[in-house]
């Protein structure tokens, strides 16, 4: 059997990718609309626009999985793609796909269970030798105890209160000579706070870099990886900006960690494009988080970096088909930056702005790619992802790229909403990321300004809300106002007034 | 007259003492509070170099008790000015002298410019800071006080008042700018109540604050005393302003015409798709004024009270109009009794100020409810049908949607008086909604049905395509015409011009008996 049409179980700017490649394979795409956002751009690029039958419960349309695969039989079409997100990761979803004879372009159910389970993942991981973040297994109480497992794991370890959350009860642990007392401070400030003394001890990694590297197999047994993503550059675990490749690592570390990546996909028989995840601290030792069993938000650095398109590939797969490329054929060249676009406010912690794009200016040049599902009179709602836009960069070099990055935010001008545009200008001007010296703490501690300002934007913002003002007052007063219209009535009416009164 | 000689030096030695009243110590005293002086409030709201003083050197009268701190003016300033251009009348309480309190000099003067401004036939305009009735003057000042109501409702109708409470008011000051038109307050500043907090904890032994009790909050959500309210004195002035410039200077005038860019022609497609094809998601009702009047620009009144309906004041091709509109975001764009009472007393001023009343209307119904109907929903709705009925101005409805039961007929429905009535296609015209009507007349069928939810389906569809629609009103007359909503615009500006000289010949009465 092979792909002749294809249900994408997504929105926005990801299913606009999707259906780009579908158009470019021959492959009639479908898109389903909800009533949540009945205009949306990505419904006018598809084939085929599905409306989503009427609802009676509470699942929200994306993630209603009896529905969709409903929707796909009733229109014959033959596969399904996920997209990221909603039901990318659901081995159950996969399974339903594949009980009704549905291809689902993605990993097979198990490998989506098995990666999914963080537990199980670093069983797997422990047991084909992939280093990991050591830890204690069960919460510890006496000093003896903790002392042993921390001479285990070596230096510097952090104590965790077990009944913690944030971070109260933290504490970090340089060298064995200062456990006795953190750990007698630790413990004592888990009992004040969660009146449980009790705390787990971890391997502490400082200021590690977040890494990533794309994977992709096939249904013959075949694995490679694609190179890695640095995606360090995060506030509260969610990515704002990635690049690819990553300064950290040289050919002979990307060597390495790329094989741990393909062991670990190979453990699970994995197929189509997959993410495995590092931290990698300031010593080059890297340790192995989790693995992501879909295509994710910034696969097209690594698209921009190797010149391939990793969508046909999962079509391909999903249809059967070998990996295209060897190992040795995958050729990173030059360097990619994607910057995230979100409707959020930066000046209040980043929280999330609805409303309508007014007016939106894309800008459009060599070795600059937009992914977006937005245009004039989108209107950004409550109901999904505040991501509007991404906004990805080619260059030959990294200097290159970030001068590419900065012009192209330079000319992306969307108006009626606030985005994430200013933050992005912000961390590319900054000094230390330019040096490419980056950790997953980077927006705490080395931007100091959230948002990047031009050197007169204040006096500028001042000038106009004063002639905006002025205008209003205009507008409302004197000038405009003509009294002699109100008061020279014909005598119709005004006698009549006259002898009414 | 020798500059320097005797004569002139008694008055400019009086001029002098005048001065020294406004201390440095007292300004600072009322700035420190966030409050602006009685004089700079004067000097924010009239044309700059327009205002004249009267009655400043009027002088407290004696009193044999307590203390007695004479002063000139008595504590208020009175006089006249330009406001954009035009003649208004102001009285200015000031809180420093005295604690603004009302003697007998003080609402002698105020009770002197009202009259003045009524044979003018200008705005009214009062600006209150006042501590109340000056004790020590005892009942002269309670009299004082009558005085003032008592000229204030023969202004009413006639002359536009204006209250501004920017301080306290307290007891009997809080029913004069009750009586006026309009009333403003300034977040934080102000307070109005009949009876205070002290009183309050004697009496009843509650604690309550002054802001909790009668703050600008509680007045613009709860009690719906206040119809404006602004964050400082500098906007709620500007606030003053900008609603004058809608209003005509009395009852025999129109109100003031602004050029407008905004075409008399303009087609507005956005209108199609404001209603959703849901009948019961709800929408923003003031998007639609929006997209309706000159420039987008609308005055809202009454803001945060009652919000089901939204009155306001806008421009349709540079004239003033009254908008009431239901609002479906808020229990549905149901009528109530505070909103019935909102839109009432809101159609009663433009009726009697020459100003053309345009109603919006999508609303499934009077609020159902043990609350309502105790709380005398039927007089308080008949406000509402009495205001519409009674009113003279030109009167045009447009139903965007649900115009449902006695709610029909309450909003300026033809038979009612309504001089042009329109609908969008999506109205929806009938005794009931179709849920409601279904489930009385096929009862017993879906009862005895084998799939009930189906055959209900069904019946309400049919009952919107054959009743709940606009051409079954179209066709009997009972609305003039159903139009595309895109041209909303461009019937309200062609029939209210045709509408222009409307004249209605009213019954010889005192006046007739409102449902009050």
């Amino acid at each position: 059997m092979s792909i002749k049409s294809l249900l994408i179980a997504n929105r926005g700017e990801i299913a606009i990718r999707i259906i780009s490649t579908a158009k470019k394979m021959g492959i009639k795409s479908y898109v389903i609309k909800t009533t949540k956002e009945p205009n949306e751009t990505y419904l006018q690029m598809a084939d085929e626009v599905i409306e989503f039958p009427a609802k009676h419960d509470e699942i929200p349309e994306f993630l209603d999985i009896e529905s969709i695969i409903l929707i796909a039989k009733k229109h014959k079409i033959n596969a399904i793609h996920p997209g990221y997100g909603f039901l990318a990761e659901n081995p159950y979803f996969a399974k339903r796909c594949e009980e009704q004879g549905i291809i689902f372009i993605g990993p097979s159910p198990d490998a989506i269970y098995k990666m999914g389970n963080k537990t199980i993942a670093k069983q797997i991981a422990g047991k084909h030798n992939i280093p990991l973040l050591k830890g204690s297994v069960e919460s510890i109480k006496s000093f003896t105890e903790a002392e042993r497992i921390a001479e285990k794991i070596g230096y510097p370890v952090i104590l965790k209160a077990a009944a913690g959350v944030g971070g109260r009860g933290m504490r970090i642990v340089e060298k064995s000579s200062e456990m006795a007392k953190l750990f007698k401070l630790a413990t004592s400030e888990a009992q004040k706070a969660f009146n449980d003394s009790s705390v787990f001890i971890e391997k502490y990694v400082r200021n590690p870099r977040h890494i990533e590297f794309q994977i992709f197999g096939d249904k013959h047994g075949n694995v490679i990886h694609l190179g890695e993503r640095e995606c360090s550059i995060q506030r509260k675990h969610q990515k704002l900006l990635e690049e690819a490749p990553s300064v950290a690592i040289d050919d002979t570390l990307r060597k390495k960690m790329g094989e741990e990546a393909v062991k670990i996909a190979k453990a699970v028989n994995y197929y189509s494009a997959g993410t495995v995840e590092f931290l990698l601290d300031s010593e080059k030792k890297y340790f192995f988080m989790e693995m992501n069993t879909r295509i994710q938000v910034e696969h097209p650095v690594t698209e921009m970096v190797t010149g391939l398109d990793l969508i046909e590939w999962q079509i391909r797969i999903a249809n059967g088909e070998k990996l295209p490329l060897k190992q040795n054929e995958v050729k990173i060249n030059g360097w990619s930056i994607e910057c995230r676009i979100n409707a959020e406010d930066v000046q209040s912690n980043f929280s999330p702005f609805l409303g309508t794009i007014k007016n939106i200016s894309i800008p459009r040049s060599k070795n600059v790619r937009i992914d977006t599902g937005i245009r004039e009179g989108t209107e950004i709602t409550p109901y999904f992802d505040s991501m509007i836009a991404k906004l990805i960069v080619h260059g030959e070099n990294r200097e290159l790229a970030i001068e590419t990055a900065l012009n192209a935010l330079q000319k992306f001008k969307i108006k009626g909403i606030k985005t994430t545009i200013p933050f992005c200008k912000a961390v590319l001007n900054n000094k230390a990321f330019r040096l490419g010296k980056l950790n997953t703490s980077f927006i705490e501690n080395e931007l100091k300004e959230l948002y990047f300002q031009e050197p007169d934007e204040e006096l500028m913002a001042a000038l106009f809300v004063i002639y905006s003002h002025a205008k209003e007052l205009k507008s409302e007063t004197a000038a405009v106002l003509n009294y002699d219209k109100g008061k020279h009535l014909t005598p119709w009416v005004l006698n009549k007034r006259i002898k009414s009164l | 007259m020798d500059k320097n000689g005797k004569v002139f030096k008694k008055f400019t030695d009086r001029k002098e003492l005048y001065k020294q009243q406004f201390s440095k110590e007292n300004i600072e005293k009322q700035h420190s509070k966030g409050k602006l002086t009685a004089r700079e409030r004067i000097d924010l709201l009239f044309d700059s170099g327009t205002f004249e003083e009267i009655d400043s050197f009027v002088t407290s009268s004696d009193v044999k008790f307590g203390k007695t701190s004479k002063s000139y003016g008595d504590g208020v300033i009175t006089g006249y000015g330009k406001i954009s251009g035009r003649l208004a009348f102001v009285f200015s309480q000031d809180f420093t002298i005295m604690g603004g309190s009302l003697g007998t000099k003080h609402s002698s003067k105020i009770v002197k410019i009202q009259e003045m401004a009524l044979k003018m036939g200008a705005p009214m305009i009062g600006l209150i800071d006042s501590g109340g009735a000056r004790i020590q003057e005892g009942v002269a000042s309670l009299a004082g006080y009558a005085l003032i109501f008592s000229r204030n409702v023969r202004a009413s109708g006639v002359i536009p008042q204006i209250s501004v409470i920017l301080g306290p008011a307290a007891g009997g000051a809080v029913y004069s700018p009750a009586l006026t038109d309009f009333v403003f307050m300034t977040a934080k500043t102000s307070y109005m109540f009949v009876t205070g907090p002290d009183v309050v904890r004697e009496v009843l032994n509650q604690e309550v604050t002054f802001e909790d009790l009668g703050g600008a909050s509680v007045h613009s959500k709860k009690s719906g005393v206040a119809d404006f309210v602004f964050e400082d004195e500098e906007n709620t002035l500007l606030g003053v302003k900008r609603l004058l410039s809608y209003f005509p200077s009395n009852n025999l005038e129109n109100a003031p015409y602004v050029e407008t860019d905004d075409s008399a022609d303009r087609i507005e497609e956005r209108l199609r798709d404001v209603v959703p094809d849901d009948p019961n998601k709800s929408y923003d009702i003031k998007e639609v004024i929006k997209l309706i009047v000159d420039n987008g620009k609308f005055f809202e009144v009454s803001e945060n009270y009652s919000q089901n309906i939204v009155i306001c004041f806008a421009r349709l091709n540079g004239h003033s109009i009254g908008i009431i509109a239901n609002q479906p975001k808020f229990l549905a764009g149901t009528l109530d009794i505070n909103s019935s009472r909102k839109a009432a007393r809101f159609i009663r001023f433009c009726d009697a100020f020459n100003i053309p009343i345009v109603t919006l209307e999508d609303v499934p119904g009077f609020l159902p409810g043990i609350d309502q109907e105790h709380n005398g929903i039927i007089t308080n709705g008949a406000k509402l049908l009495y205001a519409y009925a009674d009113a003279t101005v030109p009167k045009i409805t447009v139903i965007l949607r649900k115009a449902y039961g006695g709610a029909f007929c309450v909003m300026n429905c033809r038979h009612l008086g309504g001089d042009f009535n329109f609908a969008w296609p999506t109205a929806e015209i009938a005794v009931m909604g179709p849920d409601g009507a279904v489930a009385i007349l096929y009862k017993k069928e879906i009862a005895e049905s084998k799939d009930p939810v189906k055959l209900k389906k069904e019946l309400v569809q049919k009952y919107r395509d054959e009743i709940a629609n606009p051409y079954i009103a179209e066709e009997r007359g009972y609305l003039d015409e159903v139009i595309d909503p895109a041209y909303t615009r461009i019937k309200l500006i062609r029939s209210l011009a045709a509408l222009e000289n409307k004249h209605v010949n009213t019954p010889q009465r005192k006046h007739g008996n409102v449902p009050l």
